[in-house]
């Protein structure tokens, strides 16, 4: 029962019932990583943005409200501690689900902002997400169907089959569907117009780790060394 | 690792042999309900046929069969709703941001000040309310809400005072509680097993019978209605 890849050396289990938590240095570097932004946007204020306007001199300040930004530090220290779940679980299954909350969170940032541009961005960006969920939730069911075990744990002493192949390039699909990477990342570029800046960067941030993490679960998963 | 050495050799081989065409009819469900996309041009249309695509993925983890595959699809359905309220939100804001009015929560082309809804409710929502305290748990309270949600909303022209979803909100929280003390006495006194099962029930019984209140509360604060 090892899981040393990357040259990681194990540091200990937390076994909780079913889900077993595994800590790595590279993992427990990018839980606390995300721990401590979140904590960042919990105490931190919301930036004001300055608009030139066209035609004059003058310039427009752009404010968030005091509800809308309550609602949404709420929302973004959601996204920090789901990343952060995220970067430590060790059951493939909790990591789909973790990835899902930081996709319908994502919208939820961006969902009460005036600007009708950044709502048809975040509209486009919530079908990418939701259409995602389908390899996302696939790939796993079939790496669930092929091993009989979501453990990553138990995952890495059982050698790969095509089918695990074939599930874990799903997963990958379905992560970047669902963080708004690469291929689909002109969905979520608009998204970021919008005045707010501290609770905005959690969107880049969570992407980010997560698709770190998702490359160590496909080393785990396919073992290429 | 080989299919045979997972399944159990109970298990017949038909249903073994049913899991590649499964995850071949999710995958396809998954591209008609791309394609569809492809083709057309409302938005409305595309949240909706969005939904087809999350079917598919429905089918592909029940195409595993097992029970844990089964405690996974309900994660899986609960993410699916929640993306498509979230999506539909942002659609009905920038609409609404668009156009620059306030409009209602059910905009309806007619007055519907029939005597049915005056007469009816009151009798559909007294026989629901019945037979789900006869199931009791909770498929009974979600029985007995809808009973509640019909009233609710077919005497929303009149008005239903605001007082009651204050009360029913206290009620809901109360009968949480009595679900919590119910599984605090399932393991700290076990011999009064029966008293605990009774408390679980008929405590998640009221509070999901309640839950439809929490509707109330919200469209009070949304749309600024008695």
């Amino acid at each position: 029962m090892d899981i040393i890849i990357l040259g990681q050396q194990l540091l200990g289990y937390i076994p909780l019932g079913d889900i077993v938590l595994y800590m790595a240095p590279l993992n427990l570097f990018m839980f606390a990583s995300a721990l401590a932004f979140t904590t960042l946007i919990a105490i931190s204020k919301t930036e004001t943005q300055v608009e030139a306007e066209f035609g004059t001199l003058k310039d427009k300040g752009v404010t968030v409200d005091k509800k809308e930004f309550k609602i949404r530090r709420f929302l973004a220290i959601v996204c920090g501690l789901a990343t952060a779940g995220a970067m430590i679980t060790g059951d493939v299954f909790d990591f789909t689900l973790f990835v899902c909350l930081i996709g319908i969170v994502n919208i939820g940032i961006v969902a009460a902002v005036k600007q009708v541009d950044v709502l048809d961005a975040a509209f486009q960006y919530g079908l990418v997400a939701m259409i995602a969920t389908l390899p996302l939730f696939g790939g796993a069911a079939m790496i669930l169907a092929a091993t009989g075990t979501i453990s990553l744990l138990e995952i890495v002493n059982i050698p790969t089959t095509t089918m695990m192949i074939f599930g874990s390039i799903l997963l990958f699909m379905g992560v970047a569907g669902e963080t708004g990477v690469a291929p689909f990342y002109a969905t979520k570029a608009e998204m970021f117009r919008t005045p707010g800046s501290p609770f905005l960067l959690i969107i880049h941030l969570s992407s980010l780790l997560v698709i770190v993490r998702v490359i160590e679960i496909l080393l785990i998963i396919n073992k290429p060394f | 690792m080989s299919a045979s050495v997972l399944v159990p050799s109970v298990v017949s081989p038909i249903v073994v042999s049913l899991f590649v065409p499964a995850i071949f009819t999710g995958l396809l469900v998954g591209i008609i309900g791309l394609m569809a996309i492809s083709y057309q041009k409302n938005d409305l249309s595309a949240l909706i046929l969005t939904d087809i695509v999350g079917v598919g993925m429905l089918i592909m983890v029940a195409a595993v069969g097992t029970d844990l595959a089964e405690s996974l699809i309900l994660p899986g359905l609960v993410v699916d709703l929640a993306e498509i309220l979230a999506i539909s939100e942002i659609l009905m804001s920038r609409e609404i941001r668009k156009k620059g009015k306030e409009v209602d929560l059910i905009p309806l082309p007619l007055k519907m000040d029939m005597e049915i809804l005056t007469t009816a409710p009151t009798f559909l929502a007294i026989i629901l309310i019945s037979y789900g305290a006869f199931l009791s748990g909770f498929t009974g309270g979600a029985v007995a809400g809808g009973g509640i949600l019909v009233y609710v909303l077919s005497r929303r022209m009149r008005g239903v005072p605001s007082d009651m979803w204050e009360g029913v909100a206290g009620v809901s929280g109360i009968a949480w509680c009595l679900w919590l003390v119910g599984f605090v006495i399932f393991f700290a006194f076990p011999q009064f097993w029966l008293l605990a099962l009774f408390l679980a029930a008929f405590g998640i019984f009221i509070k999901v019978t309640f839950k439809m209140g929490l509707i109330g509360v919200m469209g009070r604060e949304e749309f600024k209605k008695e």
